[in-house]
């Protein structure tokens, strides 16, 4: 698995984070069942979080439904998140798929 | 879970060389001169779709060549790129290469490097050196001002497609990411996402698509365009396409001539795509349009690859119950009483039914022929420009089917007929104004269904078979006697002898007199038979006549002694009983019997084959009169017993060839009956009186 995931990270900005998710360089549906284990483990914490998607190189449509359903989890809850960096990759994909207002962090 | 891509190999594998084979046929209406933007568009989907799947699996050659040629087509798309012969030949020789890199992929054999490369600077000598800033007539600019000359019912403003994937569409490595992008570069889009199935994290199966999509293309797209785009994805997505605008409009106006605007007013179309979000509340159908076209998917019905063994398998299991179902048949026949013709009717319907299956399955291995002539626009095209001669191909009946076997033997002996003809039949221009033709030599490839039997015929117009020309050869060969007079058929047969060839120049194209024995060999290997007709001056045909199949075949089923042969139906003539007056001997020997005006060989199956006969008197028994290769023969049998379809049982997988026969097959009673090659058995007799023969004059 190419993805680093981390499970806690120092609050970036003014935001105090509670969470942290990177999605490593590769968000495909060949990481995504590692991925989305990380990413239950980290939905225990009460945020808010932050996503870092700045170092994506390879996503497809699994990688980026996991990412929503990640910020939909987010938004039920109505937990806070960030986006600490989105590639060009990741942000290509996400205009593609539609899914770029899924994506904006209710807080 | 790690998902195993391997898996899909085959399938990526397959419908790549599908894809290729689009590429070629739309690069050569290109170099017909066609400046159709949607041929453009096809061929860089193909490129596309390429890269995609060698990405996705990991084929890094691959991926690295078509994303070269990916760019340099999106130029030819975006009008900056003028589409001219040395264009199209390079993109040809592309799409050879890519099919190389593809079996050797598949193989697991390294790719050739140095062709790649060869290929790969071409291509970039070709986008750095000649960028055309201008758009040009062929294609760019006015490819795209050709939009508007589809046909009228072709044009829409847009197009409303709501894309729902099935659970299994990314497992099987297919991505919508892909797919929207792809669409994206046909018009401009836009793309709204519905998230309203993702369930939580907690039940997420992130390999399952759970997003789905409503999307508008906007632009003069064909709806082929369209479709062609989720062709990867057929059968594991919901898919519905409708046009909108004032043609979609206009084709339902008979129906609903008032109707109203659309409900929902869609968001202004950006250059580039806009997405929005409609999570639960999806976008209602615009006004009346709903009925203006049909859907997409649904009504082409879906479709599965099959391997040919899993059908074989399917056909052997049939052919074994067709057998059972005889059996039964003939243990109820001596039954007496009203539940044994109960029983009987019973087993009628089942005879009937099981016909109907075995029919079934033998369709599912027919293909068109089409995926055989789909080999000569390329081939036609390299050889005219080889010659130097001015070519037009026509196809006709390439919908015509056959089965897969019978298809895949019989590509190359088309192959060797078609060079033939384009290297020796057809004139160069010159030559052809000269005779008063035009300079465009027309070479015909058709097919069609006669009698339970495929007809392909080659014809070109070309100069004709010189038969003074082949009769001198064959004089010289010693084929034909000095003063042995010849009809016009076998004048023109005698091209199919081993090595004979009248070409004054042996060239790289045909000439070497290899070819045509091999072409009848395999024709005749088949069940098949074939002739040729020639006018001077005017041109010629070969006419190939196919069994549909090569796993059943109508029998008559004959008796000699104690064994059952079955003899193919379309070799029979007619079966007569003899006259004592009809029969002769040639120099006191073999036998022959005079039939209305033609004197034709008494071949003894029991001599042959050297079992006991019941009878060895011909007035006794029956002669059947057999045809094949335009030879006649009467093969004397004991008597005739039923007609009947048999599954042929190969006796080369199961036993060893044995000339002569063509198989064995079970009969109703668990007999084995061999069946005869009629061709083979001609031969056998004759090779065995010409030993006779020749040991008679020693003697």
């Amino acid at each position: 698995m190419n993805s680093e995931l981390i499970a806690t990270a120092p609050a970036t900005g003014g935001t105090p984070v509670n969470g942290h998710v990177s999605l490593g360089t590769s968000c495909t549906i060949h990481e995504v069942q590692a991925l989305r284990a990380h990413m239950m483990a980290q939905a225990a914490h009460t945020g808010p979080f932050e996503i870092d998607g700045g170092n994506v190189q390879q996503v497809d449509t699994a990688g980026v439904q996991l990412v929503v359903a990640f910020a939909l989890d987010c938004l039920e809850r109505g937990v806070p998140y960030s986006w600490k960096g989105r590639s060009q990759v990741l942000d290509e994909a996400v205009r593609v798929l539609g899914v770029g207002a899924l994506l904006e962090s209710p807080g | 879970m790690s998902l195993d891509l391997t898996q899909f190999h085959e399938t990526f594998f397959a419908e790549s060389a599908e894809a290729l084979d689009q590429m070629e046929a739309a690069l050569l209406k290109l170099s017909a001169g066609d400046a159709d933007l949607d041929l453009v568009n096809t061929i860089f989907r193909v490129a596309h779709s390429i890269k995609g799947g060698s990405a996705t699996f990991g084929f890094s050659d691959v991926a690295g060549f078509t994303h070269i040629l990916e760019t340099l087509l999106d130029q030819m798309r975006g009008g900056k790129r003028r589409v001219d012969s040395a264009l199209v030949d390079t993109l040809l020789r592309s799409c050879d290469l890519m099919r190389a890199m593809l079996a050797d992929t598949q193989a697991k054999r390294p790719v050739d490097k140095a062709r790649v490369s060869a290929l790969h600077a071409e291509i970039e000598l070709i986008m750095a050196g000649q960028a055309e800033a201008a758009p040009v007539p062929a294609m760019s600019a006015p490819a795209r001002a050709a939009v508007p000359q589809l046909a009228p019912e072709e044009i829409r403003s847009g197009w409303r497609i709501h894309f729902v994937p099935g659970p299994k569409l990314l497992r099987n490595g297919n991505d919508p990411l892909r797919l929207l992008r792809e669409l994206q570069t046909l018009a401009p889009c836009d793309i709204r996402v519905d998230a309203k199935w993702v369930p939580p994290l907690t039940d997420l199966d992130p390999e399952e698509c759970r997003l789905s999509w409503k999307i508008e293309v906007n632009g003069p797209v064909k709806e082929a365009a369209i479709k062609s785009v989720f062709d990867w994805v057929e059968g594991e997505c919901d898919l519905n396409i409708e046009a909108f605008g004032p043609a979609a409009e206009a084709a339902v106006a008979p129906s609903a001539p008032a109707a109203p605007a659309p409900a929902v007013e869609l968001p202004a179309v950006a250059p580039a795509p806009v997405a929005s979000v409609a999570a639960a509340a999806p976008v209602p159908a615009a006004g009346a349009a709903p009925a203006a076209t049909p859907t997409a998917a649904h009504a082409d019905g879906g479709s599965i690859r099959v391997s040919i063994e899993k059908i074989d398998e399917l056909l052997n299991s049939v052919g074994e119950l067709v057998i059972t179902q005889s059996v039964l048949s003939q243990l109820a026949a001596p039954l007496e009483g009203h539940e044994a013709e109960q029983l009987r009717n019973a087993l009628g319907q089942l005879e009937r039914h099981m016909r109907g299956l075995q029919e079934s399955v033998m369709r599912v291995r027919m293909l068109p022929i089409s995926v055989v002539f789909n080999r000569f626009p390329r081939l036609v095209r390299d050889l005219g420009q080889r010659l130097g001669k001015k070519l037009e191909l026509r196809l006709t009946g390439d919908s015509t089917e056959l089965d897969k076997t019978v298809l895949e033997k019989i590509g190359d002996p088309l192959v060797h007929l078609v060079r033939n003809a384009l290297d020796h039949g057809i004139e160069s221009p010159e030559m052809r104004l000269a005779a008063g033709k035009p300079a465009h030599g027309v070479i015909e490839l058709s097919a069609y269904h006669k009698g339970g039997n495929v007809i392909v015929e080659v014809s070109d117009d070309g100069g004709g078979l010189k038969r003074e020309k082949i009769l001198a050869k064959a004089r010289e060969r010693g084929l034909v006697g000095a003063d042995e007079e010849l009809s016009e058929d076998r004048i023109y047969n005698l091209i199919f002898a081993p090595g004979f060839s009248t070409a004054d120049v042996v060239s790289d194209v045909s000439g070497r007199g290899v070819g045509m024995d091999v072409v009848k060999r395999n024709i005749n290997e088949l069940g098949g038979h074939v002739q040729i007709h020639s006018t001077a001056g005017k041109g010629s045909m070969v006419r190939i006549r196919l069994p549909l199949t090569l796993a059943i075949l109508d029998g008559q089923l004959a008796r000699v002694g104690e064994e059952v042969y079955v003899v193919p139906i379309v070799s029979i003539v007619e079966t007569i009983q003899v006259r004592e007056e009809a029969v002769g001997s040639v120099a006191n020997r073999a036998q022959v019997l005079r039939l209305r005006d033609d004197y034709l060989p008494i071949v003894r199956l029991y001599d042959l084959f050297g079992i006991e006969p019941q009878y060895t008197e011909l007035l006794d028994g029956l002669l059947m009169i057999v045809e094949a290769d335009g030879k006649r023969v009467g093969l004397f049998v004991d008597e005739l017993m039923s007609q009947q379809q048999v599954v042929i049982k190969s006796l080369e997988t199961n036993f060893r060839p044995v000339s002569g026969l063509a198989g064995a097959t079970m009969l109703g009673d668990g007999r084995v009956a061999l069946i005869l090659d009629i061709p083979g058995i001609i031969a056998r007799f004759e090779s065995r009186e010409g030993r006779r023969g020749a040991a008679t004059r020693a003697a």
